[in-house]
Formats: structure tokens, C-alpha cells, sequence
């Protein structure tokens, strides 16, 4: 596979949109390395897609300026921009072939019918179609026709490539193939790639950074390690990670967070009447009831495979433990759960921002 | 055994049990089969009666239709030619090889049109056959007029689904109230039309630019498109008698651009509307995809939008066709003699001296519904489901 020769760099500069009174994006600001791929994630209404369709030029922002490279595209028509978009719902041609679907993008640009083969043929191997150039997108299951999708995007050789949510269609199977084609494809081309997905596990593994959005403000924008390892805030801590962080509410005082009348020391300086502690479940142990930092009952012990999640019952709270797949403790028993220290996060409750 | 188990047994179920229960989901049961199947018989036959009718009375003679009802030839009455003979032998225009050389001239002349400085046209003989030339008189206007109005009419339908459009309230006024003065100016005051025209259309750039932003309320698509189908709301008649001053002041009464002209703006509204609704439920993902692809809006329009909308283009297509096909109200006020159509030939039969001629307004019918046929078989071919599988959605 040939790298690509233009990787573009990408920036938004205080993006702002809105639908009527409904602000979708506010202050917006990300840049992107030539050559990098960056995931937008977040949940429906985050405003990930609409961030997407202003750098591609189908949405035009309330305010604010976009740039590719060092070009101002703010109100450059999408055709001029030479970008590439994967659409969740794929947009085939229902018409066409589909040689003629991926040589489209190439057949506007007036190129001569034999380089329109070849390149098509190329285009095709690339995601492994080339058998299925003379069928109609109707004959094709949902797999082929995502293939058929990336095939039309990447033929032209664009300098950013855009995908909104290109694989929330296909069954999980497919989905995860389709993942590591995708990274595979990303690494050997190097080209620069904007992704919007609202599911964590494509944003960890194909992101070189990842970019959280709630409400239309961007809440973190760091690699896939430093998200998970130093969330910036509460909303990053409990979306990303599965099974989701343990949040316990209590108060901090003098690094000491007090809850359900147990005191865990944490590295943490500063006070907070209202406090909220977060553990991922993998970061704790279950113990005899004796031992741990606190003791209760355990709730539910589901088994999942590779280990077993044990829900305890903490006062007001619950904490969901990783336990060993072989732990046989059954609902009711006393137990004690041992949380590490180092791996504790305190945030303040009344803003949501992370406590250092 | 349980107590309902019998019931799996087919045989274990009254006769009447059967007829009214479907042998497998998604079939009808044998009554409702019969029900159905009656109810379209009936139907069927309300539908193609008047058309056996209509042609089994071209083949009948004064006689035959005063002493009916016949209803079946050979048996009842005694099929004769006469009316059709009326029609096409006692024109002494109306041979072979006259209509031959029509319609030999109208294709020559056609062609020869592109090229009309350079070829001179021929010209068309003075005396022709009356069928024909009401035939080739509706033929040429339905074609022109629609296809006219479902260009125009689909890319203004087009437009109207995909561009919002705000136009400011008061900058319309603005240009009413200046057409009104440029035409009191020209018709009353005397000012040559040119200059008038072009004095208001300066002042209305000049205001708009002066007053922008002084006006708040605009209209939206909706408006719009109400507007143009409120043309349609009030019948025709009302308008015939203005339409026909206008056509006389410019001077183009009894001609066949007349005619195309009105029935073009005449279906427009009926073709917006019908289309407006196709081009909506279009998912736009796949003209957004062609623009980032880099194709142009027109590129989009013809390339993308107008194969996938093909079914709802038939028909409309269709429907307009027959609207101008058989228009009588328009043709009666602005065709005097040349342009004479089909409807007002048939509606020519029952005022003559001898009563209402059946047969001959029949013949004439016959004649009249054949082309129609043919247009509905060629395009509903077209008119297929599922021309969008396969676009979105895996």
C-alpha cells in the first residue's frame, strides 16, 4: 500500500455552533497533527458529528474558524476542501455499481476511464471487494457495503479522512475485525483521520488521541493511556473504562476523605464539603471482612469470563470489585474490599473537576 | 391430551371454520380471498366498461344508437365503418399519402428548426386533414408543455427540499408595489416598457440594499411552497378571461406556444408539490456524500437525485401528460382554428344541426385514448419499487 503525499494538519479555533437557541458546540478548539488519528468521542447530542460536519464543510459554524493546514477553510465550499468522509449510514449510490460508487469521486474529477480502472481495482483490493465490482449495493451485506464506503474514501487520496460512527452498523464480530482493518489501514497509509464514535473501545484502540465531548464542550484531549490513567474530570472518569468507575460521595479534609465513617488517606491536598472519590473495579481486591478498607455485603457476584464482578454494598454507595473468576462468595456474604491507594481519584462534586 | 390439541388437526375444524382462517401468515383466508377478489371484479368491470362502450360505438351508425341500447356487436347490431369513414375518407385531406406529406414535413421541419437561418423551414400546407391536425396539435403541445413543466418544476421542487430560503416579507411588498407602478407607468403614463422595467428593477436593488435589515418577518419554504400550490386552489375559469387579454395583447392567441406556455405554469404547482415530496424523503447523506466527492450541484442533481427519484418523475410525468392531453377549458378560449385539440374536436360533435353525432365523437375518443395508453405502458416500467435499497443502513 502507497503512503499518502499530502497529510494535512487540522484546527479548530473557537468553533462555535448552534441550532436555534440549542448551542451544540461551544469554544471549541483541537488540533491535529499531520498524520494523526483522532477519535471524537462522546454520547449522542455531544456535538462529536457536527464537529465533524463543520471541517468537512456540510455544516457551516456560528462562529469561529477552521483551518487545514495553514489555509482558513471557514467558508470554503466542501468540494474545495479534498476531504474524504465515511458516513454512518455508509450513503451508497443505490444506482451505481460498485466500481462505479468508488470511481465516482475520480469520474467528477475527469480522469481517463483506463487510470479510473486501475485505481478503482487498487481501491478495492484495499479493503478486499475486488470480487464484488459489478453488484449493486442492495446485493451486499452490511460488511461489504462498509468496505465499499472506506474504498470510495480512501480512492481519491485525500488529506484528511473523515469517518462519523462508520462501524456502529455491523454486528460485534464484524465490528472488531473491521477495527483492526482500520487501524492497520490508518498506520500503513498515514493519513490524517478524524473519527466520531461514541463507543470507548474504538476510541482506545484506534486513537493516537482521543477528544471527549459532552454538551458541545470539549472535556479532555490526550492519548488513550493518559485518558484512562489521569481523567480530567468526573464525566471523562465514568465514561471511559468498563465496567465504569466507582464513585463514593463523601467529603476531603486535609487529604483525608471521610465516607460512611471510614477515613482513606489520599495524596490529594485541599478541602471539599462535598467530595466524590472514584475507583476503577480493577483497582480494588476483595478481602475477608475483616481486612480492607471498609466492609459490606456483597450485593451481586456476576461472572463475566476472564474474572468476576462483585457489586458490595457501602453505605449509601456501591462498589463493583474485579474479583477472580473463582471467587465464590455468594449475595448477603460480609466481605471486605481493599482499595488502592495510589490509584485513587478525588473529584469536587459541586464542579465535577478533578481534585490533585 | 390436552383440550385444544384437536385443533392442530385441519380436518378436526368446521367448513366454516376453514373459510375464514388464512393458511400461513401473511396469506388471506379463502373468504376474504373471494371477497377481495369480487370487490376488484366489480371494480374492473366500472373501469373498462365505458372504454368497450366508447369503442364498440365508433362502430355504430345513427339507427343502431337511437333504437340501443347494443351491447355487443355482430349479435346486437351490425358493425359499420361509417363513423370512422366520416372522419378520415370524407375529408378529402385526409388520404395516405396527404398525411404522409404532413408528417414528413413536420419531422423535416423540426429537424430543420436547429438550423432555421441557415435551411429555410418548408412551409406547411394550408389544407389538412382535421383529425390530424388535432391530433399532431395535442400531441406537440402535451409533449412540450410537460416536459417543460417537469423540468422546471422538479428543479424548482428541488431547490425548495434542500435550500432554505428566507425571504424578507417587506422586500417582497417592496417589489409588488414597484411592478404595480412600472405597469401603471407603461400602460397609463406612456413610458416605453424598457425603461420603466428597468427604472423599477434599480429602485428595487436600491431598497433592498437601503432597507436591509429593516425588515424582520420572512416567509419560509413552507410559505413558498404553499404559495405555489394556492395557484391551483381557485378553478381555472377564473383566470381564463385575463389569460385570454394578456394572450391577445402580446399576440399570441391560436398559436402552439401559447398553449404549451399556460399549461406548463398551469401543472407546475401539481409537479412541485408531487416532487417536492420525493426529493424529501431522499436521504441527504447521499448528496452530501457527491458534494465532499467533489461534484458540482447540478452534477448532484442529474448524476445523484433525478435516477433515484426516476419512479416518482414517471409518474408525475404521466399524470401531467393526461391533465394537458385532455385539456378543454384553456384550448377552447386561445385555439380558434390552427391549433385546434383533440378535446375540442370531440366536443365539436354535439353541436351540430343533427343532434349529438355519438359515433363520430367515439371514433374521435378512440383515437384519443390510444396514444395515452402507450405513454402509460412505456413509463410505468419506470415506476418500480425499490430503486433506494441499499443506499443507507446496513
Amino acid at each position: 500500500m502507497q503512503g499518502f503525499d499530502r497529510q494535512a494538519a487540522v484546527r479548530f479555533e473557537n468553533v462555535e455552533k448552534s441550532f436555534g437557541d440549542v448551542k451544540v458546540l461551544r469554544n471549541f478548539d483541537l488540533e491535529v497533527q499531520p498524520g494523526e488519528f483522532v477519535v471524537l468521542l462522546g454520547a449522542s447530542g455531544s456535538g462529536k458529528t457536527t464537529a465533524l460536519r463543520i471541517l468537512s464543510g456540510l455544516e457551516k459554524p456560528s462562529g469561529g474558524q477552521v483551518y487545514i493546514d495553514e489555509e482558513n477553510v471557514t467558508d470554503v465550499l466542501p468540494k474545495y476542501r479534498d476531504i474524504s468522509m465515511v458516513f454512518q449510514s455508509y450513503a451508497l449510490y443505490p444506482h451505481k455499481t460498485v466500481a462505479d460508487n468508488i470511481s465516482f469521486p475520480l469520474k467528477v474529477r475527469g480522469m481517463a476511464k483506463s487510470d479510473m480502472d486501475a485505481a478503482t481495482l487498487s481501491a478495492a483490493k484495499q479493503v478486499q471487494i475486488e470480487d464484488l465490482l459489478a453488484r449493486y449495493p442492495r446485493e451486499l451485506s452490511g460488511g461489504q457495503r462498509q468496505r465499499v464506503a472506506l474504498a470510495r474514501a480512501i480512492i481519491r487520496q485525500p488529506s484528511v479522512f473523515l469517518m462519523d460512527e462508520p462501524l456502529s452498523n455491523l454486528d460485534a464480530k464484524l465490528r472488531g475485525h473491521m477495527r483492526a482493518q482500520l487501524k492497520h489501514m490508518q498506520k500503513s497509509m498515514g493519513i490524517t483521520t478524524i473519527y466520531v464514535t461514541h463507543d470507548q473501545i474504538e476510541a482506545m484502540t484506534l486513537a493516537h488521541r482521543v477528544a471527549i465531548l459532552e454538551k458541545g464542550v470539549l472535556q479532555q484531549l490526550a492519548t488513550p493511556a493518559e485518558i484512562y490513567n489521569n481523567p480530567a474530570n468526573l464525566f471523562v472518569a465514568q465514561f471511559i473504562g468498563s465496567p465504569p468507575m466507582n464513585v463514593v460521595h463523601g467529603s476531603l479534609n486535609g487529604g483525608q476523605f471521610t465516607t460512611n465513617g471510614v477515613a482513606i488517606q489520599t495524596s490529594v491536598t485541599g478541602q471539599a464539603v462535598k467530595a466524590i472519590m472514584g475507583v476503577r473495579p480493577e483497582d480494588c481486591s476483595i478481602a475477608s471482612s475483616t481486612e480492607g478498607t471498609l466492609s459490606g455485603e456483597i450485593f451481586t457476584n456476576e461472572l463475566i469470563g476472564d474474572h468476576a464482578l462483585v457489586t458490595v454494598d457501602w453505605g449509601n454507595d456501591q462498589i463493583s470489585v474485579k474479583a477472580p473468576k473463582d471467587f465464590a462468595g455468594e449475595q448477603g456474604d460480609k466481605v471486605g474490599v481493599i482499595i488502592h491507594r495510589d490509584s485513587l481519584f478525588v473529584f469536587d462534586e459541586s464542579n465535577g473537576q478533578r481534585m490533585r | 391430551m390436552s383440550k385444544t390439541s384437536y385443533r392442530f388437526q385441519k380436518s378436526q375444524r368446521t367448513l366454516m371454520q376453514q373459510m375464514f382462517e388464512a393458511p400461513a401468515i401473511g396469506k388471506m383466508s379463502p373468504m376474504a380471498k373471494i371477497l377481495a377478489y369480487t370487490l376488484l371484479g366489480v371494480w374492473s368491470f366500472f373501469v373498462l366498461f365505458p372504454i368497450y362502450w366508447v369503442v364498440i360505438t365508433s362502430f355504430k351508425d345513427m339507427t343502431t344508437v337511437n333504437q340501443g341500447p347494443f351491447y355487443i356487436p355482430f349479435i346486437d347490431f351490425q358493425p359499420t365503418l361509417e363513423a370512422w369513414r366520416s372522419q378520415f375518407n370524407e375529408d378529402p385531406f385526409c388520404t395516405v399519402s396527404a398525411i404522409g406529406r404532413q408528417l414528413w414535413l413536420l419531422v423535416y421541419n423540426s429537424a430543420v428548426f436547429v438550423v432555421s437561418p441557415v435551411v429555410a423551414l418548408n412551409p406547411m400546407e394550408p389544407q389538412i386533414c382535421k383529425i390530424y391536425l388535432a391530433f399532431t396539435n395535442s400531441f406537440v403541445i402535451s409533449i412540450f408543455s410537460t416536459g417543460l413543466c417537469v423540468l422546471v418544476g422538479s428543479m424548482a421542487a428541488y431547490a425548495l427540499a434542500r435550500i432554505q430560503y428566507a425571504p424578507r416579507f417587506g422586500n417582497i411588498m417592496i417589489f409588488v408595489l414597484l411592478l404595480i407602478i412600472v405597469i401603471f407607468a407603461t400602460t397609463y403614463v406612456g413610458a416605453p416598457w424598457w425603461a420603466s422595467s428597468s427604472v423599477g428593477l434599480a429602485l428595487f436593488f436600491f431598497l433592498l440594499r437601503a432597507l436591509r435589515g429593516y425588515f424582520k418577518m420572512s416567509l419560509k419554504n413552507g410559505d413558498i411552497l404553499f404559495w405555489i400550490i394556492s395557484q391551483r386552489i381557485l378553478p381555472p375559469i377564473v383566470v381564463v378571461i385575463p389569460i385570454y387579454v394578456m394572450f391577445q395583447a402580446v399576440g399570441m392567441l391560436d398559436t402552439h406556444l401559447a398553449l404549451i406556455l399556460l399549461y406548463a405554469v398551469a401543472n407546475m404547482p401539481i409537479v412541485v408539490w408531487l416532487m417536492y415530496d420525493f426529493f424529501t424523503n431522499l436521504p441527504i447523506e447521499l448528496e452530501e456524500s457527491a458534494q465532499l466527492d467533489g461534484a458540482t450541484r447540478l452534477r448532484v442533481f442529474w448524476e445523484i437525485v433525478l435516477p433515484l427519484t426516476r419512479p416518482g418523475l414517471a409518474a408525475t410525468t404521466l399524470l401531467t401528460l393526461v391533465l394537458c392531453w385532455n385539456e378543454y377549458l384553456f384550448a377552447v378560449f386561445l385555439a380558434t382554428v390552427k391549433v385546434q385539440t383533440m378535446p375540442i374536436m370531440v366536443a365539436a360533435k354535439n353541436t351540430g344541426e343533427k343532434g349529438i353525432l355519438w359515433w363520430e365523437m367515439c371514433a374521435i375518443i378512440v383515437v384519443m385514448i390510444i396514444p395515452v395508453i402507450i405513454m402509460a405502458i412505456l413509463l410505468t416500467r419506470f415506476i418500480s419499487k425499490g430503486v433506494l435499497m441499499g443506499a443507507v443502513k446496513g
